[in-house]
């Protein structure tokens, strides 16, 4: 009697191919990973001196109105270290901060001082601190100079702030975003940027632990007044 | 610069051919059926990292300025698209490397089965594909809907950005249509 026999199923291969195809595919995307790095490198970002800074869009106070501001819109990237371009000071504080408020004076001498050769960035944060609640009112006011109750840790009236009032952007950061993408949790914080963007003064390096104590005002002179 | 650059045309004839070899192999049956869309899947995903790293590199060389891989101006560009430091990452990772990773892993599960079709893994494969190359789909709209609504000066199109994205939809349709196979009995 014939005896009918059921068509075996495929079978696999004895090895396992799946350590093959992981090796294949590390292969592949090391020579994609490369040819790209190759093709353009990858810039070292962040807020440490001789990096990229990091860039951002945000809305700005101009004085008249908020408007969106890319900071790399502001650079020259063709900048050669011998133009006229101009430097950019990035002001990091907080409506709220007792320090910035002190500052107010030293930045309106600085920008008489230097406006004509650097451009004057303040970025607005709101620190996570009793009594440092901000509103884009308090951020036009402390700017402007003009009368609201609020600044200075709740203390006093914008209007009242040390220095004059100021004519440059102020960017709304209470959301910490451009903060965070620096890595920073204090107020005030100032850098220098050369006119393409890239960092040449970090005052947290001066200023911190085991820094020079270069003040703003020296480090400005060192590198535009001596350009 | 010119929108068309060689490097878009050859991204764009990796999809022409793979979109081509999906078609025919899904008028093949059998295992030659599936060894087609398997093929399909490996030029869709080859697409995918390939495209990736050059968004990669484009991301890269934006940041230092600007870049002679990609137009800047226009409607059809990359500039406002790559160059947007609100919208080309995600978490601070470029969208291109996030692109070379997963496309890195539809790649493997694709050879794996495509090297053996018979094993008994190769089911469950088909099944992490799927999911995968759908889990890619929200990601996709997302990034559609900001160069057309978000970014600076929006609409705006990015080329190589687009091709990547019809790489995953060919990635997903592929990958139905081996789950298809599995599941009618189709597959050998």
């Amino acid at each position: 009697m014939a005896r009918r026999r059921a068509k075996a199923a495929p079978k696999g291969k004895d090895e396992d191919v799946r350590t093959v195809a992981m090796l294949v595919t590390a292969g592949i995307i090391s020579l994609v990973v490369a040819i790209s790095v190759i093709l353009a490198p990858i810039p070292q970002v962040g807020p440490d001196e001789g990096n990229q800074a990091p860039d951002f869009v945000a809305d700005a106070y101009n004085g008249f109105g908020w408007n969106e501001y890319r900071l790399s819109d502001n650079y020259d990237w063709d900048w050669n270290g011998s133009s006229d371009s101009k430097w950019m000071l990035i002001y990091f504080m907080d409506t709220d901060c007792p320090y910035c408020w002190v500052d107010g004076d030293e930045m309106s001498q600085l920008h008489s001082q230097w406006s004509d050769r650097v451009n004057f960035v303040t970025v607005a944060a709101e620190l996570s601190i009793p009594n440092h609640d901000s509103t884009r009112g308090e951020i036009e006011a402390f700017r402007d100079k003009t009368s609201y109750f609020g600044c200075n840790s709740d203390r006093d009236d914008c209007i009242d702030r040390p220095g004059t009032p100021n004519d440059w952007p102020y960017i709304d950061d209470r959301s910490m975003t451009i903060m965070n993408k620096w890595g920073l949790s204090g107020t005030p914080v100032s850098f220098i940027l050369e006119p393409d963007g890239t960092v040449a003064w970090n005052k947290n390096k001066h200023q911190g632990q085991g820094g020079d104590g270069e003040e703003l005002s020296e480090a400005l002179q060192r590198l535009v007044g001596g350009q | 610069m010119s929108v068309i650059t060689p490097p878009l045309m050859a991204f764009i004839a990796g999809i022409v051919i793979s979109s081509y070899l999906l078609i025919k192999a899904k008028e093949t049956s059998g295992e030659q059926g599936t060894l087609g869309v398997l093929n399909a899947s490996m030029g869709f995903s080859a697409v995918g990292i390939m495209g990736s790293g050059w968004t990669w590199a484009i991301h890269n060389s934006m940041i230092m300025g600007s870049s002679s891989m990609c137009a800047t101006e226009g409607l059809v560009q990359c500039g406002s698209v790559i160059g947007d430091p609100q919208w080309n990452n995600l978490f601070g990772i470029p969208w291109g490397l996030i692109g070379i990773v997963s496309f890195a892993l539809i790649w493997f599960f694709v050879l794996s089965i495509r090297m053996d079709i018979h094993a008994k893994w190769a089911s469950g494969y088909v099944d992490l594909l799927f999911y995968v190359c759908l889990a890619g789909v929200p990601f996709v709209i997302w990034l559609v809907l900001v160069e057309l609504t978000m970014v600076d000066g929006a609409p705006h199109i990015c080329p190589y950005c687009t091709v990547i994205h019809i790489a995953l939809i060919g990635m997903v349709a592929c990958s139905y249509f081996l789950r298809q196979k599995r599941d009618t009995g189709a597959w050998s």
